[in-house]
């Protein structure tokens, strides 16, 4: 089988000696930027050859050198964490704008360890980062091998080589889909929409997050994100629950209610939908057993202190003031007016999103620490001020904004005319039983003013109260602001139309109509615009653009404004208020008085 | 083979006829995977081969370090029934030696000699197992076990590259990145409350 070679076998490469080479001239392969490199170095010596050089272009999805466009680099770190060869550092870059879901840092890439595997562009959340089809480049300085990577390369713009497309992708794009109730099912009862996810969703929710972090500085708590997601990715619902409270001591209510900015500051949701933080938060929490929540919380975390605080109002201020107080070893006393502890949690938001069982497992816990609850006691009536002052070290007020803004418009001070803040506790008292459906007077057709989140949970209750007296419903709802503009979650106004509430956007509500002492309607002008030149609101109407919509009761929802009656006089003359809060330094000191601080 | 018996079906009925099979999962229509102990691969690849399952298309192993075993993986195709068969079974990770199958798929030999040099497995009666394929002048444990320390090994290999370049920015502001980062690594220790 084997050939038989003879002396003259090699002989047969003179064939080749007449043909033409194949080589490729240095001319057309290398660019102009190396030209002073390499006639420096004496590779090439004629200067006009160079000039003249055609370099010929590499293929499709060459993987050159990168570039990364910094106006959209959001800095996420994501090249770097998969970099095989760690060769992308990120470098703190502080002359850049700092935004909203935006780190002030870019890569550099070290391409003595690059192997140009591409990695890092099709994992990229924001697509900037790509590789050209520049492949030549050299340089005496071993230092500039590092390279930060510009939309430009070394200055000049330059063909796109390997960029990231649908099936080189490495980003899970598209959320994990979560059960929601049917809008025929939900109208007519209170149950809870979102039925949270499962230990496998969760799990693949989990997985998409790429650990940027970026989301924790929209937090307004800065809960540690990336952290207790990864702690549900590896089934360490304690861990996970461990590091939610060190921020967050009420996370049943905020993984259901949130407005959930992490989300929107998400890195994934530059290019697809953002991971569900609010939802796999309130995983962890729903799926924590309670002797979980024994183990961790009879963990000794600070000395006793000798030292006792009051706090007023049992709201999310208070309770979370409370919570952080007992965790230091104050003793804490939390007075509320009401029979319930929770405030708007418990009177406010209707049970469809926030249910009872979510508050007070999130109470329990802060009870179980050794918070004293003294509830049905309003300071002012059946304590006051001054006891407090002389009881307590040190006072702390955490009392909401319950007292309906007022209208200011003819009509508006008319019996059917309700405040949100009036309306919304007896809905949540309905739900829990305390009063009938004939003691909460909805009327056939009402009108909603307002379009922020309280708005639309009038409406929507409203709507559910309808359904269950009358079968049918009838709820319109106005705002100021365009459709594409409102305050609102786009959850709701999403549920919300999805319930069939009318929406009038965009209109400003200038006279109550009332026929025979009662309420027929409500007349709106188009709204030109909401705030004036300097920022400050002062809306203008178009009068031409005139509609006058039905509705036998209007709700206002249009801001709340806070009781400060229970504050005795004298003292109420120390106090400084700004927009309806009392004036406090960084750390919620009150001025003059120390023992005093709001939240 | 009947027609309402599935290719997957049919590879199930010959091999759990005849053999005890340890573990049997079926991938998908077009791939089974039979666990089988030691003494067993070759009879049942003799089988298989001549069942019509002619060509070796690949042959590696799997680095159970937790249980101090290796897997080997045959996998074996038919041109005629579209089936990929996986043979796999557990090497005592410490003494990792399994007899050649060169008499059965001659195309063995240079995946035995590669998965001897990537995990160190030997193979009695390939006469080449031994000799080196890709790695050269390697000098550590094989590289793809799993207690292989690549950036030990390159921290060794290699010198490391200081860079003199400073692309930081801070405008002579406190840096946000050093803080960023020392809360992630504490947020890492709650998962214990602080404890190791």
């Amino acid at each position: 089988m084997n050939k038989q070679y003879s002396i003259f076998t090699s002989w047969r490469h003179f064939k080749h000696l007449f043909k033409k080479p194949k080589t490729i001239p240095f001319t057309s392969i290398f660019t102009k930027k190396n030209m002073n490199y390499l006639n420096n170095n004496s590779i090439i010596r004629s200067k006009k050859k160079v000039e003249m050089s055609n370099p010929r272009t590499a293929g499709d999805n060459q993987r050159g050198f990168h570039t990364n466009d910094w106006e959209v680099c959001i800095g996420c770190g994501t090249c770097e964490e998969i970099c095989p060869t760690e060769a992308i550092t990120m470098v703190e870059r502080l002359d850049i704008k700092d935004e909203e879901g935006k780190l002030q840092q870019r890569p550099t890439i070290d391409y003595g360890r690059c192997c140009f595997c591409a990695l890092c562009v099709d994992i990229c959340t924001s697509d900037s980062l790509k590789m050209s089809k520049e492949y030549i480049y050299s340089h005496e300085d071993p230092n500039a091998f590092e390279l930060m990577p510009e939309a430009l390369w070394q200055g000049h713009a330059v063909e796109e080589g390997w960029v990231k497309d649908k099936a080189s992708n490495l980003l899970d794009l598209e959320r994990v889909h979560m059960e929601h109730e049917s809008p025929d099912e939900r109208k007519s009862s209170f149950i809870e929409i979102v039925r949270g996810y499962s230990k496998e969703y969760a799990k693949l929710e989990a997985a998409r997050c790429v650990e940027c972090g970026i989301c924790t500085g929209s937090c307004p708590v800065q809960m540690h994100i990336p952290a207790y997601i990864k702690a549900i990715f590896e089934d360490d619902i304690e861990g996970g629950l461990r590091q939610i409270y060190e921020t967050n001591p009420l996370p049943g209510v905020c993984g259901r209610v949130c407005t959930h900015n992490c989300e929107s500051a998400c890195a994934i949701a530059v290019k697809g939908e953002a991971i569900a933080i609010r939802w796999l938060k309130r995983y962890i929490i729903d799926s924590a057993p309670n002797d979980m929540y024994e183990k961790i919380l009879m963990e000794p975390v600070s000395e006793v202190v000798d030292a006792r605080v009051a706090v007023v109002g049992s709201g999310p201020a208070g309770l979370g003031a409370a919570y952080y107080l007992r965790v230091m070893g104050y003793e804490v006393d939390v007075y509320e007016e009401k029979p319930l502890t929770g405030g708007v949690m418990r009177y406010g938001i209707p049970a469809y999103r926030l249910p009872d069982s979510a508050i007070n497992k999130d109470i329990d816990f802060i009870e179980k620490i050794g918070v004293k609850m003294i509830v049905n006691t309003r300071v002012g009536k059946d304590i006051t001020m001054d006891k407090l002052e002389k009881d307590y070290d040190a006072v702390f007020l955490g009392t909401g904004f319950f007292k309906p803004r007022s209208l200011g418009i003819p009509g508006g001070d008319h019996k059917d005319v309700i405040g949100a803040m009036t309306f919304l506790p007896q809905v949540r008292d309905y739900e829990r039983g305390v009063l009938k459906l004939e003691d909460i007077d909805v009327a056939k057709s009402i009108v909603v003013i307002g379009g922020g989140d309280v708005a639309f949970d009038v409406a929507r209750s409203a709507t559910r109260l309808q359904m269950l007296k009358y079968g049918k419903s009838d709820v319109k709802l106005t705002s100021l602001e365009n459709e594409d503009q409102l305050p609102s979650s786009d959850d709701e106004l999403f549920e919300g139309s999805e319930e069939g509430i009318e929406l009038f956007c965009g209109n400003g509500p200038q006279e109550v109509m009332i026929k025979n002492n009662k309420v027929t309607g409500l007349r709106l002008w188009k709204c030109l615009c909401i705030f004036n030149e300097t920022g400050s609101f002062n809306p203008e109407y178009d009068k031409e653009c005139e509609q006058i919509i039905e509705g036998q009761q209007i709700y206002i929802a249009i801001g709340q404004s806070p009781d400060y009656e229970y504050i005795p006089e004298s003292l109420q003359g120390k106090l400084q208020f700004s927009r309806g809060k009392i004036k406090a330094g960084e750390f919620g000191q009150v001025e003059y008085t120390p023992w005093l601080f709001v939240g | 083979m009947t027609n309402s018996m599935s290719n997957t079906e049919f590879v199930t009925n010959l091999v759990e006829n005849q053999y005890k099979v340890l573990k049997t999962e079926v991938l998908d229509q077009y791939q089974i995977a039979f666990e089988v102990k030691k003494e067993d691969v070759h009879s049942i690849l003799s089988l298989l081969k001549t069942s019509g399952w002619i060509q070796l298309s690949y042959l590696s192993a799997v680095d159970w370090i937790k249980d101090n075993e290796f897997e080997v993986v045959y996998i074996v195709f038919n041109w005629d029934k579209a089936v990929h068969i996986q043979i796999r079974t557990r090497l005592d990770r410490e003494s990792a030696s399994i007899n050649s199958v060169l008499p059965i798929y001659p195309g063995c030999k240079y995946y035995e000699r590669e998965a001897h040099e990537f995990f160190g497995i030997k193979f009695p009666g390939n006469p080449d197992y031994e000799k080196q394929l890709i790695l050269e002048n390697w000098d550590d444990i094989p590289p793809l076990r799993k207690d292989f320390d690549p950036r030990q090994y390159s921290d060794k290999k290699f010198s490391h590259m200081e860079y003199k370049n400073d692309f930081v920015n801070k405008d002579g502001k406190v840096s946000k990145q050093e803080a960023r980062e020392k809360r992630f690594s504490d947020a890492d220790k709650l998962r214990t409350g602080g404890k190791k």
